[in-house]
């Protein structure tokens, strides 16, 4: 099946030829790489902006405090909406879930091309709004502050514009390919459980993505004519309640696709079935459920009327038994798996803490007294930063590490790559575990980097950026690297047993050379 | 561990009675927090080196089902967290909801370039002063953007939206000066940082009598200016020559007047006096008899500073005497003189 001849060109769809070449193909992989590439663009983006604020608050910058807000609105707008929710669904989505679902190509194709178009678009504009006098307005763009001021919005709302609808092509595509394109015996609960959280993440990203891009536009459209639903005279929790209300899933819709990536993974590092599958199901169901209806929670100190606050507490509480079930069947499979002493695995190891740790942060900030006292600190900011950095981006990494050998036929050096991720794993929480400290100290939510931090925490946060750059710039050097290893990875270097290992690596244009027909997802 | 040390530190010092209910939940959550992490990252850990591949062919265990003993304490222990999340905030938020019956009242109002805080008796500061041991109902608005109102010693944070009525309360049991500022990013040049002071009771009420009496520090002309703002005569009258509801003050001291029962008056003191007190014994000829007596709301010499500024906008005011500003804090100024 496979082409295992050393010091061949990658083979398989990375160097057949298709109609469209790269840049108007429809082939899955191919998008799956090039959202890949963007995807890894919109990180270096969100981390350089991230990084300013440091550097102006270590002195070594001219003391620009309207650089440094634009810089911190930039970085969440384009961290939390061009990479935190799209990059599992877009990356991993398109590149495996019809490998793993033995399917030739997602259901839409037309689709696939269309929401990186439009990614990229979105992404590019977004750019081009920095490049022409960013706003500074944070980046909850609460109105009416959002309405004047500095700063080109329309193209920044163009293309977060862009990249709502991009979600939403995504996410469509996603829920259509699971319904059509199964392998004839796989039913529902005989996918993955990336397939899985992919199919479920879909469902928000279609809701969210046409919720955001069309209340921004009418943001746009606000600050430009003075009138309409979001207009100075409308009262500023409206916008709120919508903001959040497209938002808070967000942060379910992609920890469940993280979540499904580790359970993969890990399956696969351990050589072992995952422990309470269906339980597993059923919890990220109840999340995503749950994440529709709690955005109220951010509202707490807003003038949200008491006894909401306390049923969006209930109910964002609620979330601790899913996830609670879901980590349960998480250490269930490590134990007494045959763990491959690999990257994945140590990304798998940093995606628990964090996601972990992301996830209390979540019970204090929905706790009734004390969500007040924080949500308006940088524990706030924190939370989500755990969340992005520490969660799905750990996850990313692990998954990306452990599917390299089938998206490019190629091994990934494992010391090398679990350098990169103890690196990363320390740089995380050096940069971020600060904050939750200043934020328990009041520092203000968003724009707690303007102030003066307390001594030492600064320098030390400092410091986790430095790890957390050079633990990414390890890794993904890594893996960029191993292109040029004359050496084939193998179809299946890890004896894993859902369907993407059964055909070559990388796999040909097709994907499989015979329908492979559905079983036990992992192999019992 | 070291961070379980660390942090009774990271709150800062509580000052006010509700710290209790977010300082008990958060200290409560955070060891159950620290320990569930500790727990979970541990266990992985110890499960990637315990079971590490050995031997490359080697497969893991057959799949298991969730044991139901584990499960079922680990499910429990999640749902206690939760559980405890919510009982422990619920007094604190209560007490945060719902403001003693008789605390003292406090407006605050919120621009891009600070706070105002108003004081029942009409002062305006922009520092926020209040009193150890006596509940303070804030009543928030902003004019501008969102801002917010936060006292992390207090516990206090509150987001103030314009067109809507925000309120926060709580008492301090400290008296110090801490930090009070906006948690609320209201956009670039916003600068909402002000002061918190709280004083002994004692020393509250020396300082409210003393910031009250409007006469310290400003001329007398300068008192009924801000009388004028104050006592809502703004209204009604303009200083530039504008008619609104009533006459502008623009040159009507020193002026004659005719009124409704067709006879002329000269606007001299005693006649605003008469016209302040009761203005519907004459009336100025097309004019309503609408203007508010101020009998009873304005003494003598809160009357006279009005009649000093009018001076000053009137043309034939004569070289309007600028009296010198009075001695700062003179008791006997403050006297009878408490607004409204
Ligand atoms: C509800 C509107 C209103 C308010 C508030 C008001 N006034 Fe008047 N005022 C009038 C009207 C109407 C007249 C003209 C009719 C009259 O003389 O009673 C007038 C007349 C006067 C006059 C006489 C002017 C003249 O040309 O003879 C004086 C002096 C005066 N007001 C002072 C004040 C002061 C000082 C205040 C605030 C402490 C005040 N007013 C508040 C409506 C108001």
């Amino acid at each position: 099946m496979s082409d295992r001849t050393a010091n061949s060109p990658l083979g398989g769809y990375l160097s057949a030829a298709v109609p469209g070449g790269w840049f108007a193909t429809r082939d899955h992989k191919r998008i799956g790489l090039m959202f890949a590439a963007w995807t890894t663009g919109a990180l270096l983006l969100g981390l350089m902006f991230g990084i300013l604020p440091m550097v102006r608050s270590l002195g070594g910058m001219e003391d620009d405090a309207g650089g440094v807000l634009r810089a911190l609105t930039y970085q969440r707008l384009i961290l939390v909406f061009m990479f935190l929710a799209p990059a599992i669904p877009a990356v991993l989505g398109h590149f495996l879930l019809p490998l793993q679902l033995g399917a030739r190509n997602l259901a839409l194709p037309v689709f696939s091309l269309w929401s990186l178009r439009l990614y990229a678009a979105g992404l590019v504009l977004a750019l081009a709004s920095v490049l022409a006098g960013g706003v500074s307005f944070g980046w909850t763009m609460p109105t009416p502050l959002s309405l004047t001021g500095d700063g080109v919005f329309w193209l920044l709302a163009a293309g977060l514009a862009c990249s709502g609808f991009s979600w939403f092509l995504v996410g469509v595509n996603i829920i259509v390919t699971v319904h059509h394109h199964r392998a004839p015996g796989l039913g529902f609960f005989r996918m993955p459980l990336l397939s899985w959280s992919l199919y479920l993440g879909a469902y928000l990203l279609v809701m969210s993505g046409l919720i955001l891009a069309i209340i921004v536009l009418y943001l746009a459209g606000a600050r430009g004519t003075g009138r309409g639903l979001f207009g100075p005279d409308a009262d500023p929790l409206l916008w709120l309640n919508y903001f959040w209300f497209a938002t808070r899933p967000v942060v379910f819709f992609a920890l469940v696709p993280a979540a499904g990536v580790v359970f993969d993974v890990v399956a696969g590092i351990g050589r072992k079935a995952v422990t309470g599958y269906r339980m597993v199901v059923g919890s990220m169901i109840a999340l995503l459920a749950l994440s529709v209806v709690t955005w109220g929670v951010h509202l707490s100190g807003y003038g949200q009327a008491p006894h909401l606050t306390f049923v969006f507490s209930v109910l964002s509480l609620l979330g601790a038994v899913p996830v609670a079930l879901i980590a349960y069947s998480l250490l269930a499979t490590l134990h007494r798996g045959a763990i491959a002493c690999s990257a994945p695995t140590t990304f798998t190891v940093a995606f628990v803490l964090h996601a972990g740790i992301a996830a209390v942060m979540g019970l204090f900030l929905a706790s009734p007294a004390l969500g007040a006292y924080l949500n308006t600190t940088m524990f706030a900011t924190a939370q989500i930063d755990y969340v992005m950095w520490g969660g799905v981006l750990g996850a990313f990494l692990a998954g990306l590490h452990f599917w390299w050998p089938k998206m490019t036929g190629r091994p990934v050096n494992h010391p090398v790559g679990r350098f990169g991720a103890f690196l990363y794993l320390i740089g995380v929480n050096l940069a971020f575990f600060p904050q939750v400290i200043q934020g328990v100290g009041g520092a203000p939510v968003d724009v707690g980097a303007l102030e003066p931090g307390p001594t030492g925490l600064t320098e030390i946060a400092a410091l986790g950026w430095l790890f957390l750059v050079s633990g990414l710039i390890v890794a993904i050097g890594n893996l960029v690297g191993s292109l040029w290893v004359k050496e084939a990875a193998g179809d299946n270097p890890w004896g894993a047993c859902t369907l993407e290992w059964t055909t070559a690596s990388p796999p040909p244009v097709d994907n499989f050379a015979v329908r492979p027909a559905g079983g036990d997802p992992y192999g019992t | 561990m070291i961070g379980l040390a660390f942090m009774a530190t990271w709150l800062p010092a509580a000052a006010s009675r509700q710290a209790e209910g977010v300082d008990g939940p958060f200290q409560g959550l955070y060891v159950a927090a620290a320990f569930a992490v500790a727990f979970a990252a541990g266990l992985a850990l110890a499960y990637v080196m315990l079971f590490r591949r050995r031997d490359e062919s080697a497969r893991g265990a057959p799949a298991g089902r969730p044991h139901p003993l584990y499960l079922g304490l680990w499910t429990l222990l999640a749902a206690g967290l939760a559980v405890y999340a919510l009982v422990a905030g619920f007094p604190g938020f209560l007490d945060q909801t719902v403001p003693p019956y008789g605390a003292y009242p406090v407006g605050v109002t919120a621009r891009n370039d600070g706070f105002d805080f108003t004081y029942p008796g009409g002062h305006v500061a922009d520092t926020l002063h209040v009193a150890v041991g006596k509940p303070v109902q804030l009543t928030m608005t902003s004019e501008d953007v969102i801002h917010g109102l936060s006292v992390p010693a207090m516990r206090v944070h509150q987001a103030i939206l314009p067109g809507r009525q925000a309120t926060a309360w709580f008492e301090a049991t400290l008296a110090d000066t801490f930090d009070l500022r906006s948690n609320i990013h209201g956009g670039e040049g916003a600068a909402l940082r002000t002061a918190l002071v709280s004083h002994q009771p004692a020393d509250f009420d020396e300082w409210l009598r003393r910031v009250s009496d409007i006469f310290t520090g400003r001329t007398l002309a300068e008192a009924g200016e801000l009388l004028y703002n104050r006592e809502g005569c703004k209204a009604c009258h303009t200083t530039d020559g504008t008619r609104l509801v009533g006459p502008s003050f623009k040159d009507v001291y020193g002026f004659e007047f005719p009124t409704r029962d067709g006879k002329t008056v000269l606007v001299d003191d005693a006649y605003i006096k008469e016209s302040i007190l009761t203005p519907n014994v004459s009336v100025v000829a097309g004019y309503e008899p609408v203007m508010t007596p101020y009998e009873g709301k304005l003494g003598d010499k809160e009357i006279e500073a009005i009649t000093a500024w009018l001076k000053t906008l009137s043309s034939k005011g004569g070289a309007a005497e600028e009296a010198e500003p009075e001695a700062e804090g003179d008791p006997a100024a403050g006297d009878g003189q408490e607004d409204k």
